[in-house]
């Protein structure tokens, strides 16, 4: 029955489920927020472009919705499916908190997005406009809890384990655990500047194509000075959450930086950065690795020799496999600085006005870069929740529940079904997906449809038409 | 019951217990009738008809089917040993259940963005529905039907993962498909303009699924009877009178439901139909009591000891009226009847 092959599949179908969901959300959290904002501009402004760019996003928006949407609700599931022993031990707390997200920012965002979607012309824009803001508010809601379920597994503060059961014991210090407000100040931050980088390779792609360009140099221009200031404040967040992690997480640091030996050799403090290396967990050590110095001190204590505690602080049994979280850290923060350069890159070519003009090399090249970029923020978000994820192995909640113990009890057979299946499933979902998006984009904004301003057009009736085929009873008493 | 449970503490659980079946309820109520305008829709020959019933729960689908969500939110937070260990039981039917709910959701979504396609995404939005009525009904049955659990302080499920499957589990999927057809098609009759065709064929559906239903719910109270000890108890015991009152208000709302269905009254038809829905479920998680999972999980045992007063407080007495004036005020903006041209891409 229970054998390491079943534990590491039902694993893999979590790690699978849960890394093909992630696709979307950021996109729907941060895309909210701009369209927001776009509505906003178009009641203020009363400037028809603004109208068109909304309508046009919001396409791009509900594709992405639905398939988080078909997506999110196998999360849900697959909590008590894979791991029932966590789901029924950590309920009290950690299912609350998902009953929350469910309750208060799930059902508050189907709500509002029939609203926001179908409701053009039929609303006050106001009202439309209150609906956006409210699809915002509980897309951002849902990420908060969310982050806050995650790092409450990575810190838990605010429980006691009796009998097999997490119990709560004060409520403040689990739900303000300390990884929670930077963990989700990263994550907010990384889906607005996801979305920021997703209109500014699709406006790109216009100017590109030469099609549109007036009204998409507007977005282009505004993204990318917001983009500007998203960048590096999420370089910084993510250094603040690196700090945290390092305070209490020692091992998942070491795993992250493929740090295993908290000495040197010579007895003097390690304090190498490496750049690439070649993890042997087997051996405990790294067989070969390009290394800076002094640079992981710098990074993680701020200070020229301070003392990272390595690998061997911790137990064989209990350290994390590093080639994931090591490598992962590693995409992620090149894409971070990555990003960060093409939003100067960007503000630049706006500043000096090289952005609108005609033709030019220069310009040419940064916009290729610029619809290069829309795809990397994905990638960077993934290789973050990777190195989140495995950083924390072997625990399933820090230092209080291993994986083995909160993994369901599944036959080889069970498992492999379901991976199958869903990577069969997951992987039509997102195919899909790309492919409409593609098509909404190849086909560009509609410029002939009328401006909906709402509350003019009939809502319909409710009275039966005279005349109609069964406006007489079907069946009267004689 | 367990001694040592204060009498707030039963309080809330009962409080709890009763937000669970009233979430449920309402997904039933509301998402019973889009799966069941989608088993219909399986039916309906013109695509642009089918467009149309896609575009009629255009606006809805998505909150109607959040109801699901709230439901299983509520059980993993106040009742995570019936979470873990229930879905683990369920696991099966529950993947072909969000399977086909993922579908659904995708053919919704992205049927208005195609043209060659769009027949691929009617045929998948039908038999999505169709699966998800039957597989959720199943689950329903095998849940009545209790499962073994371990031994130990945190029991969990002990069993194959095909035991779900039951004759009487079978029927509840069928009585599922059946009931929901009823639905479905006084929705379509209430969602289209009065001059549409495709009235007239739900009208026919409406007279052969009423009749089918009826025969369901007979067969599966009578079965039930017959099978569950806990539900022969209850109802012919001393209380025997007040479960016969509870059966002939069900009647009775049937009759309302028939009579407005014919006068072409289409909302108070939908109205009378899940008064009778309401009813029936009251009673069947009254029947159940103090069982959550008869003969396996009662409600004490099974609920978070961590559930407090504040916690339900905040969530019911916040969170779950705002809920309900936001659900019913999108139904409402969305109320209008359409016609079949109406379709997807004027909104």
């Amino acid at each position: 029955m229970e054998s390491a092959t079943a534990i590491m599949l039902s694993r893999l179908d979590f790690a699978w489920v849960a890394s093909m969901h992630f696709l979307y959300p950021p996109l729907t959290i941060g895309l909210a927020l701009l369209l927001f904002l776009a509505e906003w501009r178009w009641l203020r402004t009363d400037d028809d472009t603004w109208y068109r760019l909304t309508r046009f996003f919001e396409k791009l928006f509900i594709i992405n919705f639905g398939a988080g949407v078909a997506t999110g609700v196998t999360m849900e599931m697959a909590f008590g499916i894979l791991y029932g022993p966590f789901s029924q031990a950590a309920g009290p707390y950690f299912g609350n908190v998902l009953g929350y997200e469910t309750i208060t920012a799930f059902m508050y965002e189907a709500g509002f997005i029939g609203l926001m979607i179908f409701g053009w012309g039929k609303i006050s824009r106001r009202m439309h406009l209150f609906s956006t803001f409210n699809v915002m508010l509980s897309s951002t809601l849902s990420a908060f809890w969310i982050m806050n379920a995650n790092s409450w597994m990575q810190t838990p503060t605010g429980v006691e384990l009796r009998d097999g059961i997490f119990h709560v014991t004060d409520w403040g210090a689990a739900i303000f655990n300390p990884n929670f407000l930077p963990s989700f100040a990263h994550m907010w931050v990384a889906a607005v500047e996801l979305a920021l980088f997703v209109v500014i390779g699709v406006s790109a792609w216009y100017l590109l194509k030469k099609r549109h360009e007036d009204m998409f140099s507007r977005p282009l221009a505004y993204a990318l000075v917001a983009a500007a200031l998203v960048a590096p404040l999420q370089v910084y967040l993510g250094d603040d959450l690196g700090q945290v992690v390092a305070e209490h997480q020692p091992a998942a640091l070491a795993a992250m930086e493929g740090h295993y030996h908290t000495y040197a050799p010579d007895g003097s403090v390690n304090t190498g950065w490496h750049i690439v290396a070649w993890p042997d967990d087997a051996a405990g050590e790294n067989r070969w690795a390009l290394t800076i110095p002094h640079a992981l001190s710098l990074i993680e204590t701020h200070t020229w020799n301070g003392k990272v505690p390595g690998l061997d602080q911790t137990p064989k049994a209990n350290r994390p496999p590093v080639w994931i979280p090591f490598y992962g850290f590693r995409v992620m923060l090149a894409i971070g600085f990555f990003l960060v350069l093409v939003a100067f890159w960007g503000v630049w070519m706006v500043y000096t006005r090289r952005l609108f003009s005609a033709g030019g090399r220069a310009r040419r090249w940064f916009l290729r870069t610029a619809v290069f970029s829309a795809f990397l923020p994905f990638l960077a978000i993934w290789t973050g929740w990777w190195t989140r994820e495995v950083a924390r192995q072997p625990w399933l909640v820090d230092g209080m529940m291993r994986i083995e113990q909160g993994v369901s009890r599944m036959t080889v057979a069970e498992a492999a079904i379901w991976l199958v299946g869903f990577i069969i499933f997951e992987l039509v979902v997102w195919f899909f997906t790309w492919y409409f998006m593609a098509k909404v984009i190849r086909q560009g904004p509609d410029l002939e449809a009328p401006v909906l301003r709402g509350g003019d057009d009939a809502i319909g009736h409710l009275e039966s038409q005279p005349g109609a085929d069964d406006a007489r009873p079907a069946y009267e008493r004689p | 019951m367990p001694a040592d449970i204060g009498e707030l503490h039963l309080f809330v659980i009962y409080a709890w217990w009763f937000a669970l079946g009233f979430s449920l309820l309402l997904y039933i109520m509301l998402d019973g009738a889009d799966l069941g305008a989608g088993v219909f829709s399986l039916f309906v020959r013109d695509p642009d008809e089918r467009g149309g019933i896609m575009a009629a729960m255009a606006g809805t689908w998505d909150a109607n089917e959040t109801w699901l969500v709230v439901a299983g939110g509520v059980l993993f937070g106040t009742f995570p040993l019936v979470y873990g260990s229930a879905f683990h039981y369920l696991m099966l039917p529950l993947i072909i259940v969000l399977w086909s709910i993922m579908m659904r959701a995708i053919a919704l979504e992205f049927r208005h963005h195609s043209e060659r396609s769009a027949h691929l995404w009617d045929g998948l939005f039908g038999v999505a529905s169709l699966t998800t009525l039957f597989f959720a009904g199943m689950a329903m049955g095998a849940v009545l039907e209790g499962y073994p659990l371990t031994e130990g302080n945190v029991p969990t499920y002990a069993g194959g993962m095909f035991r779900f499957i039951s004759p009487f589990s079978l029927w509840t999927g069928v009585g599922a498909v059946v009931a929901a057809s009823l639905a479905g098609s006084l929705f379509i009759r209430a969602r289209f303009e009065r001059t549409e065709a495709i009235r007239r064929h739900a009208a026919r559906w409406v007279d052969r699924s009423f009749y089918a239903s009826l025969v369901a719910v007979v067969v599966t109270v009578v079965w039930s009877l017959l099978k569950f000890p806990w539900a022969a108890d209850k109802w012919l015991g001393p209380y025997f009178w007040v479960w016969g009152l509870v059966a002939l208000a069900v009647v009775y709302a049937v009759v309302r439901m028939r009579r407005s269905s014919r006068h072409g009254r289409d909302l108070f038809a939908i109205l009378w139909l899940n008064a009778a829905i309401a009813i029936m479920w009251l009673a069947m998680m009254f029947t159940m009591l103090p069982w959550l999972v008869p003969n396996t999980w009662t409600i004490y045992d099974a609920a978070s000891p961590s559930v407090s007063l504040v916690t339900f407080t905040m969530a019911m007495g916040g969170f779950l009226p705002v809920m309900l004036i936001y659900n019913w005020y999108q139904i409402w903006v969305f109320r209008a009847r359409i016609s079949k041209l109406t379709g997807y891409g004027h909104h």
